[in-house]
């Protein structure tokens, strides 16, 4: 009997130890030496234009993954302006954090003044902040992803006056169309030069119309504000009313014509300047593709071992329809589809929290994920939902409703799997309290963000197991705000439609009061998983009792660790 | 007629010398080939200072973490291949510098960046004793060490942060400091070259250095 379960147990080892030998230890390499390679691991921004969606409205996602940055939430409220006032222009890092005691980013960034001061425009609209401007009382959403771009591009000189967040506030305070941020945001960058804290970047741009994407890149170090050149070069495409999009860090606009304004906006020189900075040869018989010059990756899902898998995996949730292979390189992959079926605002909550389950990218699969198939062990593939990320917004811009009451961002704090959407309706006067602090080196119980790590951290010990008790939590306060948003709606409309101060009052308070209490069911959740599967058994507080049975390792994983002790210690010492 | 132009040279003389001293400028130190640019924190900057040097038409090799044995290795780095953690650039003129040729030259971009460090595999700890190593070598070895900093005083960061870790590591052991008027808002690199006495050149932009690294390398 022994000699019989020894045999293949052996027989199991030896072939799981030449595996360990043949198979080379994973290790991607960037396929374009000329590229940088870490914004691989940044944001993704998933995008629904208004027939694409099940509600007609427009949507996009920013997964801010980051894991050292600032997570804070401010409102900045709408303005007057006097003629002959400017604005100042600062530069912003998205990683600069200053430690608590010294003050809040959103305070402190104002230290890095970079001199320059443009004419401030009579009226700024309200809107609501963390790493970017995300809504505006006007409808104007924006998501954002770090693209990248030709090594000889960046401009981390600070002679350039923009970075990408300042240049998402700006287009906040004084756009109402996505078009005209793009125009504004690409001719400022132009102006007086964009870069210094960032390279390639892609910004979602959306109104409840019209869904862009927006592609910048630095103009290079040597550039000069006297030089007469663009300190920018930009490309914006807009979205297919009926398709949708994703952006995992990888520029998505290939070819371009400037001739079709309902579809490709640009710098005038993006042809011109990729010649002169041999990115393009005219000569090659080959269009000019403006990721192919500007941003070039390779490889594909399954060449990167799963690193790139995102675009893939995108595709492939909305519109499985169309077969799209894993082994396509991401470059060839189509601009934006027609989904399958229409997306939900649940939908896109849902594909922030894909873990790419049951694909060959499984963070699961096999032993990865441990006895409790925990898909934040094993990390070498790259899904859209990410335990680096500081928090996700999906904006949605609805135009049957006038726009403060219209545009809602929906944000959650850590990771999408174990945390909470909360809805902040575009036009509210404030952020609550809980979202405008904490970092992520002291633990702070007046910061919203902890409660959510603290329901992530006490998920690990049992991560299948606690789940289950999270999405229940998800089901009583995210799917039933979702479901009880038309309600909110309507009440806000009558009021609004009575006074807008007195609809925008019942939003303030429907915001403010349901994310605290979320954030109080949070903490909550978070005692209550630390009890129940405290000693990795489960400790029923209603029964008094204490299931030790109930977390047992399973037995393929109790196989597992047999054949692991073969191979290690052959000799059964 | 004699004393007019007398007078004349007199005067340019006062204006030129004045200028200079107003403008912060020294003697531009000369150089030789070839040279080795680098990474003094692993920041983007290196790859500025590379642009510059391209634009000036000046041949190089750029490695981004580059130890005692590359330093002998001498231009091309030993035909060492790029991978994660390491990489490298040959541009130098291998007709007038074939491989195994000893540097002269060492150009230092001073930044710090947390993600490039990670990338590279170090810490500021590492970082600074690779760079003493390199330092050491260079001066048993009469290499010049030209250091650069155009990345301005809003990354710098408070007294002790990485960036400034990097400055003290490399800036009073440089024979001579290229910064641009930003980086030296608030005259720290002034204060470090008086006290060593080692020739400092401000400039406004990156796009400048094109002219200084030509006289350089004249």
């Amino acid at each position: 009997m022994k000699k019989r379960i020894v045999i293949p147990v052996t027989a199991l080892a030896v072939l799981l130890f030449a595996a360990l030998i043949i198979v080379p230890a994973h290790q991607y390499r960037p396929a374009n030496p000329a590229m940088d390679d870490f914004s691989a691991d940044g944001c993704t921004v998933i995008m629904v234009a208004r027939g694409a969606s099940a509600d007609g409205s427009t949507m996009a996602t920013h997964t801010c993954d980051c894991g050292v940055c600032d997570w804070t939430w401010r409102h900045v409220p709408a303005a007057d302006h006097q003629p002959g006032e400017t604005r100042k222009i600062y530069h912003i890092s998205q990683y600069k954090t200053w430690p608590p005691e010294e003050g809040l980013k959103w305070d402190l960034y104002k230290n890095d003044f970079t001199g320059l001061e443009i004419p401030e425009v009579p009226h700024t609209y309200g809107y609501h902040h963390g790493m970017f401007g995300y809504m505006n009382d006007q409808q104007l959403g924006i998501g954002e992803s770090t693209i990248g771009c030709a090594r000889k591009l960046y401009n981390n000189t600070p002679t350039p006056a923009f970075d990408i967040t300042m240049l998402t506030l700006i287009a906040m305070e004084r756009c109402k169309t996505a078009r005209e941020a793009v125009q504004l945001m690409g001719s400022l960058a132009e102006k007086h030069g964009y870069g210094f804290n960032d390279g390639g970047e892609m910004l979602a741009v959306h109104d409840p119309n019209e869904l862009w994407v927006f592609e910048i890149m630095p103009a290079g170090p040597l550039w000069t504000p006297e030089s007469g050149k663009p300190g920018a070069i930009w490309c914006a495409q807009r979205l297919p009313d009926d398709h949708v999009c994703v952006c995992p860090n990888e520029s998505r606009i290939s070819e371009v014509d400037l001739q079709n304004k309902d579809y490709f906006l640009g710098s005038a020189q993006m042809v011109s300047f990729a010649t002169e900075q041999g990115l393009y040869d005219p000569k090659s018989g080959q269009p000019f593709s403006w990721k192919k010059a500007y941003s070039p990756s390779a490889g594909s899902a399954v060449s990167s071992n799963g690193r790139r898998a995102r675009l893939w995996r995108f595709f492939d949730l909305v519109a499985p329809s169309l077969k799209l292979s894993p082994e396509t390189p991401d470059m060839d992959f189509p601009f934006s589809v027609k989904p399958d079926k229409p997306i939900s605002v649940q939908d896109v909550m849902a594909m922030t929290r894909d873990r790419s389950q049951g694909t060959q990218f499984d963070r699961v699969k096999g032993l990865r994920g441990g006895p409790f198939a925990n898909p934040n062990y094993f990390g070498t593939t790259r899904t859209i939902g990410t335990s680096s990320v500081e928090y996700t917004t999906i904006t949605q811009c609805r135009g049957w409703l006038p726009a403060p009451i219209g545009g809602i961002i929906w944000l959650s704090f850590g990771l999408q799997e174990t945390s909470c959407y909360m809805p902040l309706y575009a036009g509210i006067t404030d952020v609550p309290a809980s979202f405008k602090v904490g970092d992520h080196w002291i633990l702070n119980r007046d910061s919203a963000r902890w409660a959510f790590d603290y329901v992530d951290f006490h998920t690990q010990v049992v991560y299948n197991g606690a789940l289950e008790e999270v999405k229940k939590a998800q089901a009583e306060w995210e799917a039933k705000t979702v479901a009880r948003i038309p309600e909110v709606d309507k009440e806000a409309l009558a009021r609004y439609n009575r006074s807008s101060l007195e609809g925008i009052g019942y939003l303030d308070g429907f915001c403010l009061s349901h994310a605290d209490n979320v954030v109080k069911a949070w903490w909550k959740l978070g005692d209550d998983l630390f009890v129940h599967f405290n000693k990795l058994g489960y400790y029923n507080p209603e029964k008094r009792a204490f299931d030790r049975g109930r977390n047992l390792y399973p037995e393929w994983w109790r196989k597992a660790i047999k054949v692991w002790d073969v191979i290690t210690e052959p000799d059964g010492k | 007629m004699k004393a007019a132009r007398f007078f004349l040279i007199g005067i340019s003389v006062v204006l030129c010398v004045s200028m200079a001293v107003s403008s912060g400028q020294t003697t531009v130190p000369k150089a030789k080939l070839p040279v080795l640019t680098t990474s003094a924190g692993q920041s983007n900057d290196v790859t500025t200072v590379n642009i510059v040097l391209e634009e000036a038409g000046i041949g190089f090799d750029y490695c981004d973490v580059p130890d005692v044995d590359m330093m002998k290795a001498g231009v091309g780095l030993a035909d060492k291949e790029s991978g994660p953690g390491f990489h490298a650039e040959i541009y130098t003129d291998l007709a007038k510098f074939p491989k195994g040729t000893p540097y002269q030259t060492v150009i230092f971009a001073i930044g710090a960046s947390l993600k490039g460090m990670g990338a590279s595999g170090l810490t500021i700890e590492t970082e600074e004793a690779r760079l003493k190593r390199i330092l050491d070598y260079c001066k048993q070895n009469k290499i010049f060490i030209l250091a650069v900093h155009v990345g301005g005083t809003a990354l710098r960061g408070a007294p002790g942060s990485d960036n400034e870790r990097m400055i003290d590591a490399v800036a009073p052991f440089a024979d001579y400091i290229i910064v641009t008027k930003e980086s030296n808002k608030d005259s720290r690199f002034t204060k470090i070259t008086e006290s060593k006495k080692i020739p400092l050149t401000e400039v406004d932009y990156a796009l400048d250095l094109v002219a200084i690294l030509k006289q350089v390398f004249e």
